[in-house]
């Protein structure tokens, strides 16, 4: 997956629940994981911005802080919840390549 | 400390107190592990505008009874906001008002269509706003009314009649600063009391306002007033906007029909037309975009209130 950009895929909540999906992680952590995986590199504002929502939606949840840094993981709402998001891109990721695989 | 992590450390400041409450410690972590680059700081001051927007971040870990404690406190003040920043509008009105006052104006009025009735918008915007501070700040006032008898806080009395003092204060000074006032050419004396009438103008505006926010935090009000009061409230950022753009839309015209009047120096207190028109729109343009981003703020507390609230 290096060096593949999302593009308008890149949704920082998706991005950090795909990172996430891994294993539990701190904010640092994620950012790096998603540069990685992803090639997208999210501000810190954009980042905080996103778990803030993610853990206000119940989708992440904070695990005991390791010295000052928190690290997060998926709840079951949240691994439900990015199943479903990644199994409607897997479709239209299909439908696409077929009708390219047609052209 | 290098400078970066002390900038970023301002920079986290702009945040809103709930949220550095929960994420502040590890947030800062996390700057200080990469050098903040420019679109990282303008990144993190668009998240601190964000997590404003949205005042329910970073309570997800609090009790329902913090949960709704916090949520009414950011719901009142987002209201209170959205009243100072009407009264900022205020001033910047009354200051447009009176500058039409001037007969070259008046003329210009009924000799123009769009000037005259962009001037109309603004006077009509200014009675929709001033009903809607009505129907939703009579009932907050009659509440901090019924909470100081029934507290027996009978400072919160003192605090609603401050703008009625303020108002007697104004007119004493006004009164008293029209005899000081020589006829004829301008002098150091006419500058002075126009400073002084300016500065006693502005303190009894913010006194009485002021007065009123701090009566209104410090008393009980109940979560349905709050919630009902965003609705009038949503009528006045409207009213405000409606204000700025028509008297936008008012000096963009003077300048095509009459630039004569436009460029010359009938504005407040004998200065320059220009001037004083782009320092009221300038007033009026901070005062709606900050009613707005306090009505956003409001609906984002309302709405993030439990089920059992509403």
């Amino acid at each position: 997956m290096n060096s593949f950009n999302l593009g308008r895929f890149s949704d920082p909540p998706i991005l950090i629940l795909a990172s996430l999906a891994g294993s539990p992680k701190h904010g640092y952590a994620i950012m790096e994981d998603i540069v990685a995986f992803a090639d997208v590199h999210l501000g810190p504002g954009t980042l905080y911005g996103a778990i803030a929502r993610l853990e206000s939606q119940g989708l992440i949840e904070p695990l005991p802080a390791d010295e000052r840094r928190r690290p997060y993981r998926l709840t079951a709402a949240g691994v439900a919840f990015l199943q479903k998001q990644l199994t409607g891109l897997e479709t239209f990721a299909n439908m696409g390549l077929q009708r390219l695989a047609d052209i | 400390m290098s400078r970066n992590i002390k900038l970023a450390q301002y920079l986290v400041r702009l945040y809103p107190k709930v949220w550095r409450n929960r994420y502040e410690e590890e947030f800062l972590a996390l700057l200080e592990q990469q050098p903040l680059s420019l679109p990282d700081g303008i990144d993190l001051c668009l998240g601190a505008l964000d997590a404003h927007f949205h005042p329910h971040f970073g309570i997800a870990a609090l009790s329902v009874y913090e949960k709704i404690r916090q949520m009414l406190a950011s719901l009142r003040g987002s209201l209170l906001t959205i009243f100072c920043a009407y009264c900022g509008f205020l001033v910047a009105g009354i200051g447009f008002q009176k500058m039409n006052e001037y007969s070259g104006f008046v003329e210009a009025t009924q000799t123009y269509g769009i000037v005259g009735l962009s001037f109309h918008l603004v006077m009509i915007g200014a009675v929709v706003a001033l009903l809607a501070v009505l129907v939703g700040g009579i009932p907050l006032v009659a509440a901090v009314v019924r909470d100081a008898f029934a507290r027996k806080h009978y400072g919160l009395l003192f605090l609603l009649a401050a703008p009625i003092l303020a108002l007697a204060v104004f007119i004493g000074a006004t009164l008293f600063l029209e005899g000081l006032i020589p006829v004829g050419a301008p002098t150091l004396q006419t500058f002075l009391s126009r400073g002084i009438f300016i500065a006693v103008f502005l303190g009894a505006a913010v006194i009485s306002t002021g007065a009123l926010c701090y009566a209104v935090v410090r008393s009980e009000i109940s979560e349905k007033l709050l919630r009902f009061a965003v609705l009038p409230a949503i009528l006045l950022a409207f009213a405000m906007a409606v204000m700025l753009v028509a008297t936008l839309i008012w000096g963009l015209d003077l300048r095509n029909s009459a630039p004569h009047l436009f460029n010359s120096n009938e504005g407040m207190f004998g200065t320059s037309t220009i001037g004083s028109w782009l320092t009221i729109v300038i007033e009026m343009a901070i005062a709606t975009a900050l009613a707005m981003i306090s009505l956003v703020r409001g609906f984002s507390a309302r709405s993030a209130l439990p089920p059992a609230m509403a």
